[in-house]
This record gives C-alpha cells, structure tokens and sequence, in this order.
C-alpha cells in the first residue's frame, strides 16, 4: 500500500516536473542593459578591487547579522585583552573574506567541439552515451564531459550538459537540477524584486548559476536595474553584491542615483570612487587619481574602521585624548574628515558640472544641502574646541 | 440420552441446592451434550435494600475508629423504587390484572406490546445519577495538571489581594499536594494536608510557599497567599533564560542548570519546568543528580537563580573578559563582560574554562549507558548488519526529490 501510494506520488512529482520544464523554457523577462564587452579584465584589475571593496563599506553588524540556522547555539570565553585582540583581527578578515565580490565576466558561448567522427559507430544505440571524468579533486571547470552521439560523433559536451554531469556527481549545496520556481516564473521573481529582496535573490542566483551563464546577466542585470529604480541601495551595502553593482552601474553610465544616495548619506568618499570608476571605465581624460590618493591618506580602510570600532568596545586607557574624543563622538567628524569633505566635494562639483552627469540639479541641490550642514558641523566642532581650550593642530 | 437429560433435570430439582438453576439449553449434537446452569443466588436478592445499600455506604466500627470514612455524603443510598411503578419493567408490556383492568366491556383483554420508549429507560438512569452528589470531575484538557485531575502542576489563580495590592498578572500552581499526619495528645494521629505552590507574573517576580490545613481547599488558599507573601526578584537574561550555567543544591538534591539559545524549551525535571514557566524563564536546560523531593527540588532552585552573577562581576572576578560566540551570527565575538584591570597573562584564561567557572568545577555525572541484554547477540549483530543500508533512507529520498524536482 504504502509502495503504491509513493508511486503514485512520484507520478505526481513528474507530471509537476513536465509543467516546469514547460515553463521554463518561457524565460523571464530580459533586461534591457548588457555587457557588449568582456568586462573580466577592468573588473579584476586591483584598483577597480580597491575602489568598488571601498564602496562596499565593511560595517561587521551588517556582515554578521543574525541568521536562522539550524543551530542556534552560543558559546562563551574568558580571554585576555590580547586574546580578544587577535579575535578582533580575525573577524575582520572573516568578513572581508565574506564580502569578496563574484567575478563580473562576459557571457560563455557553446561551441562544438569534435573529437571524432566515427561513422562505423552509427546507430550502436539508440540513445547518446555521456562519459565523465570523476576523478576526485578536480575542479568543476576542468574536468571532461565527453558525449557520444548516435551517429557515432564523439565530442565535448554542452557547457549545460556539462553542468548537469558536474551537479550530478558533485552536487553543489542548495543548488538544484532543475531551473527553480523562483528565476522560471515571471511573477514570483517580479514579486521577490518589489519586496525588496534583492541579496536573497542575488545569493540563490550565485549558488545556482556561474557567473559566465547567460540567466546570471540577465537576473542580475534585472535586480540592478531594479535596484536603480527603487532606489534602495542601501540595502546592498556591506554585501558581497554590492561590487558588481556599482560596476553595473558605472559600465552602463547610470551611476547618478547611486551617487546622490552616497551624498545624501554623506559618504562623499565613495562618490568620488564612484566617479572615478566611471571616469577609469570610459577612458575619460580627468586625472582622479591624485584626489583618492589624497582622500586615502586622509581616510582609514573600511577593515580599519572596522577594527576601531570593535576595540572601541575594549577597556581604554585612561587619560589619553579624553575629550577630543569627545568632542569627535559628538559631532561625528574629526578634523581630518572636514578636510576630506572639502577635497570630495570639489571632485565631486567638477563632475557634475561636466557633461557627465545627467541629473545635475538634484545632484546640485544634495551637495548644496551638504555643504550647509557641514558649515554648521564646522563652526560647532571649532567652537567647542576653543571652549575646552584645545589648540587646532 | 433423553432419558439421562430428564433424570439430569429431576436431579436438579430435587437437591436443595440447584434450587434457583435453570436449564437454559441443551444441545444434542453429535453425541455432545452441554448443560448451561445459571446460579442466579447471590446477597443482591437475598438481603434487604437497606442491608446492602450499607455496605456501601457505610463504615465499620473498626474502620470508624481508624477514622475512614471521615469524607461524608461522598456516597448516599439510592432509592431504586423511585420513578418505577409496579408492573412496568424494562418490557414495556401491558400486565392484564396487573398494570392494566382484565376485562375491557365484556371483553378479555389480552398481554400485549406497548411502544417503546427509550426516554424513559434513559430518565431513570439520570434520576438515579442525580441522586448521588459525587462526581468524578470532568476537567478542560488546558487545565489539567500533571497528572490527570491531581493536583500538582494545576493552576490556582493569583493570590488573594492584600489591601489595595493586587496580583493580577500572577499565576500560582501547585507544586505538591500531600496528606501529612502528626500524633496529638487527646486526638492521636491527626491529618492533614501539605500543600506547596509557586507563584510568579512571567516577568522576573516569583515567591514560593508551603501550607497545611485539615482541608484541600483551605491548604491551596492558605499556600497560594503565602507564596504571594514571599516574592523574589529574579533578573532574566534576554528575558528568556538565565545568565549562565550553574550548580545549586539543597540536602540531597544536586541541580545543574545550562543557559540554552532561544527556542530551545524547557528540558528539565517537570517541577523545574513549572517554576520556569511562573518565572517567565523559556529556555533551559537542567539536570538533576540524587534525590528529587520536590520541596528540594524548589529551594535548590530558587537558591540557584538568585545567586546568578552578571557577566560583569564574573569578569572582575576573573579580570577576563567575558566574549560570547554566537553560531547564528557566524561567530561574531561579542564583549559581554569587561574587567577594570584586565590580565595580560595568557595563561589564566587557558585555564579558565567559562562552564567550569560557572558551575563552580562541578561535572555531571555521565552514566554509563546501559544496553539491553541482547544487544551483543550474534542475532542482534545481524539485524543491524541488514538494517544499516536502510538507515536515513526516507530523509535521502526526500532529499533527492526536492534537490531534483523543485
């Protein structure tokens, strides 16, 4: 009885699987920006890396946020304050090794590749034979799918092919065989992009596509353009994606949204690297790097940042710049940072005034908006170190 | 054959002894015979109504003066004639002579069927069953406690408002109930009962209390109001679970309480479970070594939670730094605790271990595991051998199915 009952639901599970298949083969709707290049070689140059890892931003309350995983434990230690140290370190490493950003390539065409024509073989059987290579420890690029095909061809499999021998023997975790609901029906991944959810759709993309596979591009190219819309880059920041959008972005000369969202939040540094990327993408003749020179000297690393703020959690000792400190607490800024600002903004003012940028006024009107609070920010923080007698260095 | 059935039959007439038997059957078959005899003698209709219905309902002298029966009205005679009138039985019939006039005119009047009426059948039970004031108590399946309708586990309200104060986010649950005896000058061996109970809001505020009476209810009451009288206050980690492991005990009763993540419930001793759940504690784990008298069981407890320390004294204590490693946060350090003088020296925290540091060096006891007796069988042995292959097979199907097809 209970044999027949788990035929019949497997019966039922193929007949499902048939309407997938019948779906999928609709394939949602494709978006409108495309990499005509191979953009591989600028997205892995270092300084694109620099830049877009610095854009990213590394707030370790973002990258270790909690999950649901199926075991909830905590664990606690007692440590030393050089043990604690050391873990600090490691954190930070942990989370730049969780932010690295998925390779930006172009598209992989198939191409047939024969290795044999053996017409003696015609008609051996009436189905194609696969051969793979299962060799343990090889990688998944490099390991050979060959096909035999009824009329006695013998060549390298398809790249889908070649994928479903790879999932069928090493099966990747989470990813699936079959195309999921999600990236097959219109408006399931219509429904997941107006939630807003795009770092879940961007996580289960990477796990089940490579990023050389056309339905990558598209889905991803898809939530960007979304994203460009709703305007809700934020929730992208401190992620693995937020790289390759920026990249996106600056490729396809639409980064005016994404800049007035990093001036709104007065993160002028990224804009100017936001600009500069756009400037080094399109061989523009402006001489940028002396300005993020200038600006890394002025700023620490988001690793560093990030390291300060988990030592400030830490016992300080006592008496050392107590109410400079303070001072800098109140207002946000040191004096670095206002000179910092000065050196963005004005980087920033030459672009928009250039033929680059397409939404100038309201880009105009956000660096005004700025500039008002960072007069006021300047005259308070010079007031208070004059009040506690604090000679300006 | 006939011939010995019928002397069968004399026989059993004539003996005083079958007086009552009748023969219901005899069959004849196959040269079997079988004779079904029914004794249909008993005290039932050999004693008066009143003599049996005291048995039942009444003590006797030797029981009176060991003090049974002392619960009275639990069972009260029945009258059985009520409701029935002479003539009507369970046979609706019509006795001519009897329930009905013989001669209807000039016309004899036959026995004859009524119609039926199971109402009537069914009054008379109820009529019966009205009759006897004790019922078994049907209780709601929420409200039940531990055990069936026992006491122990059951809710009894918020204690009993003193003044102006009022209890009303209070929940009270009985936690034992026994009878206890004590030897009197004049009274000898005096009853009573025991009653002990906790009360706690779920937010921190909790008071335990024991109290006796010659009566259930005025125990329950008297307790109740007591622990109200008694209440404690307890911090509560991420108000959910306790703020580190920890061993407690009292006499015999040895307690090792684990801090658990949220979602994990409450595992431990069914009395620990009730205290938590009146203190408003959800996530816990407790192990319990030696005796477990539930009177232990509370002050082992109680003691326990109140002499938690924070995570802040710990690490003055051990000039450490308390860190907290969450799995669901992918092992983010979290400073939970910070010294005013924290050590350089590696080596105390290598050897501070935080669990051993909180239960004070104490370990539970691993029992050795004890396996049945067949377990080293060599048939045993066979079956696991043949199982093995089987084992997870649904979960890897299940697995299988939904990696493919969904």
């Amino acid at each position: 009885m209970h044999l027949v009952r788990q035929i019949r639901q497997l019966n039922g599970l193929q007949g499902l699987r048939h309407a997938l298949r019948q779906v999928s083969t609709a394939p949602t709707k494709p978006a409108t920006l495309k990499y005509e290049r191979d953009p591989q070689p600028l997205f892995t140059d270092a300084e694109t890396q620099k830049l877009l890892q610095s854009m990213t931003q590394l707030h370790l309350d973002r990258v270790f946020r909690k999950r649901t995983v199926p075991d909830n434990s905590s664990e606690i230690k007692f440590m030393t304050t050089e043990q604690l140290e050391l873990e600090f370190q490691s954190m930070v490493e942990k989370a730049q090794h969780m932010l690295q950003m998925p390779p930006v390539v172009k598209i992989k065409e198939d191409v047939d590749r024969i290795i044999a024509k053996d017409p003696a073989l015609k008609d051996f059987a009436d189905t194609k034979f696969v051969f793979t290579d299962i060799t343990f420890g090889r990688r998944q690029s490099e390991r050979k799918v060959v096909v035999r095909e009824t009329d006695g061809t013998l060549a390298y499999a398809s790249l889908d092919t070649t994928k479903r021998m790879n999932q069928l023997y090493f099966p990747l975790d989470g990813r699936q065989s079959y195309t999921p609901r999600m990236f097959a029906l219109e408006e399931l991944i219509a429904k997941c992009l107006t939630e807003h959810k795009y770092e879940y759709v961007m996580d289960r993309l990477l796990v089940q596509y490579e990023p050389h596979e056309p339905e990558f591009h598209n889905i991803s190219a898809r939530v960007f353009e979304h994203l460009n819309e709703s305007k809700q880059f934020d929730l992208l920041r401190s992620t693995r994606h937020f790289g390759p959008m920026a990249f996106f972005y600056a490729w396809h000369r639409c980064i005016d949204d994404l800049l007035y969202d990093m001036i709104r939040r007065d993160y002028l540094q990224n804009a100017v690297e936001l600009i500069a990327l756009s400037y080094k993408i399109h061989n523009v003749p402006v001489e940028y790097q002396e300005t993020l020179a200038k600006l890394d000297a002025l700023h620490p690393t988001p690793a560093q940042s990030a390291l300060t703020e988990l030592r400030s959690g830490m016992r300080q000792p006592e008496g050392q710049q107590g109410i400079e400190q303070e001072i800098h607490s109140a207002i946000g800024k040191t004096e670095k940072d206002f000179t910092a600002d000065e050196i963005s903004l004005q980087f920033i003012e030459q672009y928009i005034a250039s033929e680059h940028a397409l939404k100038k006024v309201q880009l105009e009107l956000a660096v005004q908006t700025l500039k008002e609070v960072n007069q006021e920010k300047l005259q308070l923080f010079q007031g208070l170190k004059k009040a506690h007698g604090i000679q300006a260095s | 054959m006939l011939q010995r059935y019928v002397r069968i039959l004399c026989q059993a007439r004539s003996s005083s002894n079958w007086n009552y038997s009748q023969i219901l059957s005899v069959k004849q078959n196959a040269g079997i015979q079988y004779l079904l005899c029914f004794r249909n003698t008993s005290f039932f209709n050999k004693l008066p109504a009143e003599d049996i219905w005291r048995g039942v309902t009444a003590v006797s002298n030797a029981g009176k003066k060991r003090g049974r029966g002392k619960g009275s009205g639990k069972k009260v005679a029945k009258d059985l004639n009520k409701g029935q009138s002479l003539g009507m039985g369970r046979n609706s019939r019509v006795w001519p002579g009897l329930n009905s006039p013989v001669l209807r005119g000039y016309e004899l009047v036959h026995s004859q069927k009524m119609t039926d009426s199971h109402d009537k059948v069914n009054g008379i039970i109820k009529l019966r069953d009205s009759m006897s004031n004790f019922r078994i108590m049907k209780l709601n399946p929420i409200d039940r406690g531990w055990s069936g309708s026992k006491m122990p586990g059951r809710s009894i309200g918020p204690p009993d408002s003193v003044g102006e104060e009022e209890f009303s986010s209070f929940d009270t649950r009985v936690l034992e109930n026994k009878i206890v005896f004590i030897m009197k000058g004049n009274m000898g061996r005096k009853r009573r009962y025991s009653v002990l109970s906790v009360t706690g809001n779920g937010n921190g505020l909790a008071g335990f209390a024991t109290a006796k009476a010659p009566e259930v209810r005025t125990a329950l009451r008297k307790s109740k109001n007591r622990a109200g009288q008694k209440l404690i206050n307890i911090n509560l980690c991420e108000n959910r679970t306790i703020y580190h492991d920890f061993y407690t005990a009292f006499g015999k009763t040895k307690i090792y309480c684990f801090q658990k993540p949220d979602g994990y419930g409450l595992i431990c001793h069914r009395a620990i479970q009730t205290i938590c759940k009146v203190i408003g504690i959800k996530d816990l784990y407790a192990k319990i070594e030696g005796s477990t008298n539930v009177q232990h069981i509370v002050k082992a407890f109680f003691i326990g939670i109140m002499q938690q320390r924070s995570y802040k004294n710990i690490a003055n204590e051990t000039n450490l730094y308390v860190v907290q490693k969450q799995k669901a946060k992918n092992g983010y350090a979290e400073v939970k605790g910070m010294p005013y003088l924290p050590t350089t020296n590696p080596y105390s925290a290598a050897v501070a271990d935080y669990m051993h540091f909180t239960l004070g060096n104490k370990i539970v006891l691993k029992e050795k595991k004890i396996f049945p007796f067949y377990f080293n069988s060599k048939g045993h042995q066979l079956y696991q051998t043949k199982e093995e292959r089987f084992r997870n097979q649904a979960f890897v199907r299940l697995h299988d199915l939904v990696n493919s097809y969904f």
